[in-house]
């Protein structure tokens, strides 16, 4: 029995895009929260989008769900354009930061609650209710209220309230935010589980580049309002557009170091002349002295030894910060501070205070303009697919 | 005197009395000694030092260890002389023959006056009365306050001014609200009479007829008190969630489903916390009735408030009175506890598992 809300793959040519917001606008009095906001989502996709906080990445979702008028610009859902269109009937479905569980209502109700209104018969709202709590574990809570249930299984509640009318998006804002870390790790792989079993196109806005790194099959980077950057999370990871991705994505996150245009293809920064990076080819179009940043990842710099990879230049140990398997080593080089990840077990007797030569790995190495942050000279490869950034 | 005869205690009392009990010593030998050795004039000031020192000694004793129940004491004296006393002392009278324009004093009745309250058809009527009084008015309030709450939630130009507005009749004394209905349902000149002549061209006088004046009087009680079920109704109201409704908009839920399984249960409580106060406080109305109608057309309009006052300060039956008096406040108690016990059944019912 399916619901008439899910498109049956193979009924008909499929749009190409699912959902499209083009030049989205969005002002809550003085505070603009998008800023002409162009976003694509295909179907069956995973799309996360990545945001610090006031980003506008809620206001985002609930424009597209409904609970928010947009300012100006086209939502499009499924070829359709809804911006006049009621939440009721938009077919999409949302999962609170908060949960939003009716507490006066058994968790049974709170699943069934998206039916009821549909006048689906009793036994098959019993059967979807017992079929959601079987995929989500929370069969033991059904008769209880939602306050009785522990943190994760509130969110699962929510998520099965979400899914219980098969929607044909789900929208889910920081879904995570409220339970603790341990938790937030098992709800990921669940996620990934519901999203590879219902094939809902899920649209999911988070604050936490580990989530939008491991769940998502394309993220979508929120900025002031629009989207810097759209790709899979390896795009992201290697070819940020600038410097705002490029720390946003990654942790520990990207070091930066001043620099400027050297002599011939090279870069100056306060610790060494850096030659032979992806960025060479446009380097020499570049005026001399210009402002310049050289992002490293803390994962591509390390202590010299075994065949060069790049420039060498003498550190020393500020602070290490052992985390299990890795440890994070803060290393005071040239005065500035820089941040290097290291094996456990390559970091073992590193001391405070400790001196030794480091090398970065020149081919990884990340150019970016000093006033404006945009990336330089690496080709910013096309994001998967049309939508092109 | 008794302040020379602080001064004069020895010092040694001290070890063994603390001050207090010295000053209670002094006043029970000063009272009664002063009353045999004095004229009655002069007893009645010894016997007002002595208590005066009693008081004092005792004051500054607790002060210096518990300071708490002294500042509480004031309130406690004045509830127990105002309220308690006289309580009391009705519920003794009750049970005798007195009547308190008379000087022949108390005889003992027994329950001859509860008898004769129960059986009393007057009291029946009356009661009766009441009872359709406090359904009507309760109800309105109810509605319309809810009503009320319903439109205030929202925001809209205005809203401060006019939330002002249609909370004042809660404020105003009942006998400002009783002499303004009384004006109003006048007959010659009053708006009412006004507006249907108007129409009609004949005055129109409400409260020549039971219904017409049961119906005015409800109809002051229920402008006077709505606002006071809008106000609690309100606070449930803006206690609601607003993601809540919003999660049942995207759930797709009709008005009357979100407000029926979320904005119900947030201000169940408090409606019915609002039912409890306006029953009690109905059942004694008085003063709006007294004014606008005193009772009539004929007793039609007489509540059994306005009866018990008149058969205490009007006939005078004041042993009468105190037994009708105990039979309704005995009412009025297993009215509330009957409700405490459903309110509290139903939270066990949501307590337990469905």
């Amino acid at each position: 029995m399916r619901d008439t809300e899910r498109r049956e793959p193979g009924s008909g040519p499929e749009p190409e895009a699912h959902l499209r917001l083009e030049g989205v606008g969005k002002r809550f009095g003085s505070i603009v929260a998008l800023d002409g906001l162009d976003l694509e989502v295909r179907h069956g996709e995973f799309y996360c989008l990545l945001g610090a906080s006031a980003a506008g990445k809620t206001t985002a979702l609930r424009v597209i769900s409904g609970l928010e008028t947009p300012g100006g610009g086209r939502v499009v859902f499924d070829g359709e354009e809804i911006a006049g269109v009621p939440s009721p009937d938009r077919g999409i479905a949302m999962v609170f930061q908060t949960f939003a569980l009716y507490p006066h209502l058994s968790v049974f109700e709170n699943l069934a609650y998206p039916l009821r209104e549909a006048r689906t018969p009793g036994p098959e709202i019993r059967a979807r209710v017992a079929e959601m709590a079987e995929m989500l574990r929370i069969g033991h809570v059904l008769q209880r209220k939602p306050e009785t249930a522990s943190g994760g299984e509130q969110q699962r509640i929510a998520i099965g309230r979400a899914l219980i009318r098969r929607p044909r998006l789900l929208l889910l804002d920081e879904p995570l935010t409220n339970l603790d870390a341990k938790l937030r790790h098992d709800m990921r792989a669940e996620f990934k589980r519901l999203h590879r079993e219902l094939g809902t196109t899920m649209l999911y806005a988070t604050p936490d580049e580990l989530e939008a790194l491991g769940m998502g099959e394309r993220i979508g980077v929120l900025r002031d309002g629009r989207i810097v950057q759209t790709g899979s999370p390896d795009e992201l990871y290697e070819h940020p557009v600038d410097t705002y991705v490029g720390q946003m994505v990654g942790s520990p996150k990207m070091n930066l170091a001043p620099a400027q245009r050297g002599e011939g293809l090279t870069v100056a920064t306060s610790f060494a002349d850096v030659s032979g990076g992806p960025w060479t080819g446009t380097l020499a179009d570049l005026p001399q002295q210009a402002g310049l940043l050289l992002g490293f990842r803390p994962t591509d710099i390390r202590p010299a030894g075994g065949a060069p990879r790049g420039p060498r230049f003498p550190a020393r140990v500020h602070l290490t910060e052992p985390l299990g398997d890795v440890t994070v080593v803060d290393l005071d080089i040239a005065e500035d501070m820089y941040r290097m990840v290291l094996p456990e077990s390559e970091a073992v007797g590193f001391r405070p205070g400790d001196r030794l030569d480091v090398e970065i790995a020149v081919e990884q190495t990340h150019l970016f303009h000093r006033d404006t942050g945009a990336a330089i000279g690496r080709d910013v490869a096309p994001p998967s697919g049309a939508a092109a950034a | 005197m008794a302040t020379q005869a602080q001064a004069a205690a020895p010092g040694g009392l001290k070890q063994h009395f603390s001050n207090w009990r010295l000053a209670l010593v002094i006043a029970i030998v000063a009272i009664p000694g002063s009353v045999f050795l004095f004229p009655l004039e002069t007893a009645f000031w010894v016997s007002f030092g002595a208590v005066i020192l009693v008081t004092a000694t005792v004051v500054t004793r607790a002060w210096g260890r518990r300071p708490g129940p002294l500042l509480v004491a004031p309130a406690l004296a004045t509830l127990l002389v105002m309220n308690i006393f006289p309580l009391l002392w009705s519920l003794g009278l009750s049970f005798f023959h007195f009547r308190a324009n008379r000087l022949s004093p108390p005889r003992f009745a027994g329950l001859n006056y509860f008898e004769k309250v129960i059986s009393d058809p007057n009291v029946w009527d009356r009661l009766q009365t009441t009872a359709i009084v406090v359904v009507l008015t309760v109800g309105i309030q109810l509605i319309v306050g809810f009503l009320l709450a319903l439109m205030f939630e929202r925001e809209f130009p205005g809203r401060r001014i006019l939330l002002m507005l249609v909370l004042t009749p809660m404020m105003l004394s009942f006998v400002a609200v009783g002499a303004f209905f009384r004006y109003y349902y006048e007959p010659t000149f009053g708006l009412l009479s006004q507006a249907v002549r108007l129409v009609t061209g004949e005055p129109y006088i409400l409260l020549a007829s039971p219904e017409g004046a049961i119906a005015g009087i409800v109809f002051a009680d229920a402008w006077m008190w709505s606002p006071f079920v809008m106000l609690l109704v309100l606070a449930g109201l803006v206690s609601v969630p607003k993601y809540l409704y919003e999660a049942a908009e995207i759930d797709r839920a009709s008005w009357w489903r979100r407000f029926r399984t979320i904005t119900l249960p947030y201000i169940r409580g408090l409606l019915l916390l609002a039912l409890l106060f306006r029953t009690i406080e109905a059942f004694k109305l008085f003063d709006v009735v007294f004014l606008i109608t005193e009772g009539g057309p004929g007793t039609s309009t007489e509540t059994i408030a306005v009866y018990l006052y008149r058969v205490s300060f009007q006939y005078f039956k004041t042993a009468e009175s105190s037994a009708l008096a105990y039979i309704l406040i005995f009412i009025v108690i297993v009215l509330t506890n009957l409700y405490l016990y459903f309110v509290q059944q139903r939270e066990k019912e949501e307590e337990a598992p469905a």
